[in-house]
């Protein structure tokens, strides 16, 4: 049986029909169409699904939608402001990161997540800080370097 | 005026912004009003035969459409690999869309629609099935001997295929040798991992056509396999390009069994049908053939070849798909024409077992070959002392030699020397220690290996489809539309293809857009696969803007009252050569073009030219002349822990001369990925099945490893050798395939030299390391 809940998501409101089994990708993709966050193996084992719940990074297949509710969901639809790149997506396709792309949406949220603690990440911090998500095309070097990017001019931009 | 430069320009992706936003263009994200899903039931016995099959069950769970058993699919027997014709005679045609004799734990034997996923996996539990068990055989050289339980009829003692070549005369080659080296080289099966996983959506409408979007490599080969199997004229299935797919690397080069199980249900239902794999049903669907490799190889005191012997064992699976090629390639491309060699054999078997079925992945079959040959090389200079890049020098082949696999040409560009010496330099090997020498518990070790001859595609190839077609059209503000039926797959052939036309037809390269295309509208190109798209793809699109170029030139010459071979189109501009000034846009030539003929002006009507009428377009659809080889060297510092078995990659460089390089970071790219999953087959992955149940051990990413960011060298360095290839676009070649050909031996070389250990078989795991070092 369905039932109706809200879930905070990129600074809205959706109310949503929801079982209690359905996990937060399910809702997010096939009740809501927010396609960014990608389906890699419903199992957490490839992070291509990572939202940020409270600004944490999770994997969200393994999330209950029910867990979700009340809490502030962003994926990477909520990551633009004004219509402006955040500076972790421009840095992605400035670095030359994005191959296939279909890492690309997850491994950018999990950037997110640590970069707001870490502003300053060494290579180290942020090798660590994806290692949670798995990319087949480029050896993540790239990805690397577009973190290391974002983050330079997240400290040098006026405002992000 | 200057001439921009696009080509051999580090471009943006024209896909990247679509990306990093959210990817709409994935396969994954189709969805069609009324849609259905489909699930399938799998056999859990790796040979059985199903005896009774009740459906009953599963047809009256609400939200279930249809249920599909074996009686009710085509009994057309088909190969599903989409760059080989689906008659070609090298191909073993051996599948069926569901079978009642599964022969691999995982085979399909049922399917079922229903309006949710949910429901349809429930369904496929609901069905109840009476099996024979049949006794299998997952080991290949099990399945040679007499008695073995038996695949199929046409396959004594499971072989299904059993190539041999020789040149020269082997045992008076033996005979000239100073030494003769044999070992034997193990690789395991491992996963091409694509990130996306497979997945389609068929539709049919009232009178059976049908229409196909599904994540894989090539859209012409997905029509033809498709319509095949379904026992259908081609012109009743239209495949749709996917702006992009997530990720393929060969894993993605053949029909799967749910393209036409979902065609089936759809027809049944008349709604669209959408199978998704679960990630799962993608680990036991295609892998890189497991082979054994024995070497038997003759050398002189200087290191001069003198026989060259190699017999080659590989592990087909349930059905040949692959197999059959996957094997022609190890041995010719992987062993046979490396080295220049006057005496050389090669024995090769594809062997049938109940084990999953084997696929595409880049290398096909080199990779496998690479670690036993590179591996052995390195064996025969240590015992030797000879160095290991003079060694390479003395057999390979060189620039402007006769070309080893296109006979009546040459290696016009070929700078294998120039990748060893630049490579040898940029990682220093002359302070590379005899092996074993490094102090302390942690030892270090460089290795080297190389692939020194490839391809640029198949022309050439018994029964391998090469041709590739490009429309361009121009439009009135200055834009170009591209048309092909080119998969981006995820290496950037968009890019490439969209740098190749803009240079040509000298336009911004944001002013040139790849275009929906469908089986339809665009020509046929052969897969996006074989290192094959920048250099034949590039050349039809190529063609295509030189044909679009001449219209719009001859058009802008009577205009500028010029000849048209006097003009030049750059930055958007058809001007005379010498005479910057005098131009007309892009835009306004393709205005004049497109405009009516009689336009009304202040003064009443005014005429244009009627020569002129018609859009500027240009179109090609051609087959490469000649298949140049790349060449590829890569050394590899690692450090191993001599206490734990740990291998850490501490660095890697790479040396290509690939031609021209189009995108120096899209190629840079493309290489530090395929350092990525060179290093996850030598070192940790491995899909493993239970011996006795045939069942895959490692179906998730918790179970099969692959390096994650943390594994990963943090200094994978590309040295590009530029040539220009006369017969490529802008004198490109391929680069694709031997970056992730070489790193296993290149590895393997350097735990030797690290630790005086040789691993012969992959993956080289900590445990068989401390089981080297007599730890264990």
């Amino acid at each position: 049986m369905k039932q109706v809940i809200a879930l905070h998501i990129n600074g809205e409101i959706h109310e949503v029909a929801v079982r209690p089994h359905d996990t937060l990708l399910h809702v997010l993709r096939e009740e809501l169409g927010l396609i960014g966050t990608k389906k890699g193996c419903d199992a957490g084992g490839c992070g291509c699904c990572t939202v940020l719940l409270e600004g944490k990074a999770v994997y969200s297949c393994m999330v209950f939608v029910m867990a979700a509710q009340n809490r502030k969901i962003t994926t990477i639809e909520g990551l633009q402001e004004n219509g402006r790149l955040d500076p972790l997506q421009e840095a992605f396709m400035q670095a030359g990161a994005v191959q296939c792309g279909y890492c690309t949406c997850g491994m950018i949220m999990s950037a997110k997540s640590f970069l707001s603690h870490q502003p300053d990440p060494s290579e180290q911090e942020i090798r660590e800080g994806i290692a949670g998500n798995l990319c087949r095309c480029t050896g993540y070097q790239k990805i690397v370097d577009a973190i290391k990017m974002a983050a330079a001019n997240k400290q040098t931009a006026p405002r992000m | 005026m200057s001439k921009m430069s696009i080509v051999g320009t580090s471009v943006l992706r024209p896909d990247a912004y679509d990306k990093v936003t959210g990817g709409m263009g994935f396969p994954i994200n189709v969805r069609l009003p009324g849609m259905l899903h489909g699930k399938l039931l799998r056999s859990p016995y790796p040979h059985a035969r199903v005896l009774r099959l009740d459906t009953s069950k599963a047809e009256k769970l609400p939200g279930v459409k249809a249920v599909l058993t074996p009686s009710e699919v085509p009994q057309i027997k088909f190969h599903p690999v989409f760059f080989a014709p689906t008659t070609a005679n090298s191909m073993v045609r051996d599948m069926l869309i569901l079978t009642d004799r599964p022969r691999f734990a995982g085979e399909p034997i049922a399917a079922v629609a229903a309006t949710t996923a949910e429901i349809a996996e429930a369904a496929t539990e609901l069905i109840h099935v009476e099996y024979e068990m049949l006794p299998a055989v997952l080991d290949p050289e099990e399945a040679m001997k007499p008695g073995a339980p038996q695949l199929y009829e046409h396959a004594p003692n499971n072989i299904a295929l059993r190539p041999s070549f020789s040149f020269g005369d082997l045992e008076r080659g033996f005979q000239e040798a100073d030494h003769i080296f044999e070992n034997t080289y193990q690789t395991q099966r491992v996963h091409t991992c694509y990130m996306e996983p497979r997945v389609c959506v068929v539709d049919s409408d009232p009178q059976g056509n049908l229409k196909v979007w599904s994540s894989c490599q090539s859209l012409f080969g997905l029509r033809e396999k498709l319509a095949f199997a379904l026992g259908l004229p081609v012109g009743k299935v239209t495949a749709v390009k996917p702006p992009y797919i997530g990720g393929g690397f060969g894993g993605k080069l053949d029909l799967g069994f749910l393209e036409p199980i979902a065609a089936l249900l759809s027809l049944k239902t008349r709604r669209p049908v959408r199978i998704e794999h679960t990630r799962y049903e993608d680990f036991i669907s295609g892998a890189r053939n497991p082979l054994k490799v024995h070497l038997k190889t003759g050398v002189k005191n200087d290191g001069t070849f003198t026989a060259r012997y190699a017999n080659s064992l590989l592990d087909t699976g349930s059905h040949a798909t692959h197999g059959a090629v996957v094997l022609m390639v190890h041995g010719m491309y992987g062993f046979l024409l490396t080295y220049r060699c006057a005496n050389q054999k090669w024995d090769g078997a594809t062997v049938y077992t109940n084990n999953m079925i084997g696929g595409g992945f880049r290398g096909y079959g080199s990779p496998q070959a690479a670690f036993a040959v590179e591996s052995q090389i390195d064996e025969i200079c240590e015992k030797l002392h000879l160095d290991p890049i003079e060694f390479r020098l003395k057999n390979a082949h060189h620039e402007s030699d006769p070309h080893p696999f296109d006979p009546g040409s040459k290696l016009d560009t070929y700078r294998f020397e120039d990748c060893l010496r630049q490579g040898a330099k940029e990682i220093n090997w002359a302070r590379r220690k005899p092996a074993a020498s490094s102090p302390g518990t942690k030892k270090r070790g460089i290795g080297l290996a190389t692939q020194p001859l490839w391809v640029s595609g198949c022309v050439g190839f018994p029964d391998i489809y090469e041709h590739s077609g490009a429309i361009i059209k121009l439009n009135v503000d200055g834009t170009a539309d591209l048309s092909t039926a080119t998969i981006d797959i995820g290496s950037g052939q968009t890019t490439i293809l969209t740098q190749i036309a803009a240079q040509e037809l000298g336009l911004a390269v944001e002013s040139v857009r790849l275009c929906y295309a469908d089986t339809q509208t665009a020509p046929f190109d052969a897969p996006s696969h074989a290192s094959r798209v920048t250099y034949s793809s590039g050349n039809a699109v190529k063609a295509a803007a030189r044909a679009a170029r001449n219209r719009l030139c001859a058009i802008a010459a009577t205009l500028l009252r010029e000849s048209p071979d006097n003009l030049e189109v750059a930055d958007g501009k058809v001007y005379v050569k010498g005479l910057p000034d005098k131009a007309l846009s892009v835009s306004d030539v393709v205005k004049q073009a497109e405009s009516p003929y009689v336009v009304m002006v202040p003064d009443g009507m005014q005429k244009t030219h009627l020569e002129h009428k018609g859009t500027i377009m240009g179109m090609a659809s051609l087959a490469p002349t000649t298949n140049p080889s790349p060449a590829t060297a890569e050394f590899v510092e690692v450090e191993v822990d001599t206490e734990t078995g740990e291998v850490k990659v501490l660095r890697v460089v790479f040396a290509h001369d690939i031609g021209k390089v189009i995108n120096p970071a899209g190629a840079e790219g493309q290489v530090e990925g395929g350092f990525q999953q060179g290093m996850g087959f030598a070192l940790m992955e491995n899909l493993l099945f239970d011996p006795t149940t045939g069942a895959c051990l490692t179906a998730d990413f918790l179970d099969y490893k692959m390096p994650t960011a943390m594994e990963m060298p943090p200094d994978i360095k590309s040295v590009f050798i530029e040539s220009s290839e006369p017969s490529g676009p802008f004198g490109a070649k391929s680069l694709a395939e031997p970056c992730v050909i070489v790193p296993a031996p290149a590895i393997a070389n350097a735990i030797y030299n690290a630790i005086g250990v040789r691993i012969r078989d992959l993956p080289i795991t900590p445990e068989k390391i401390l089981a080297a070092l007599g730890k264990l």
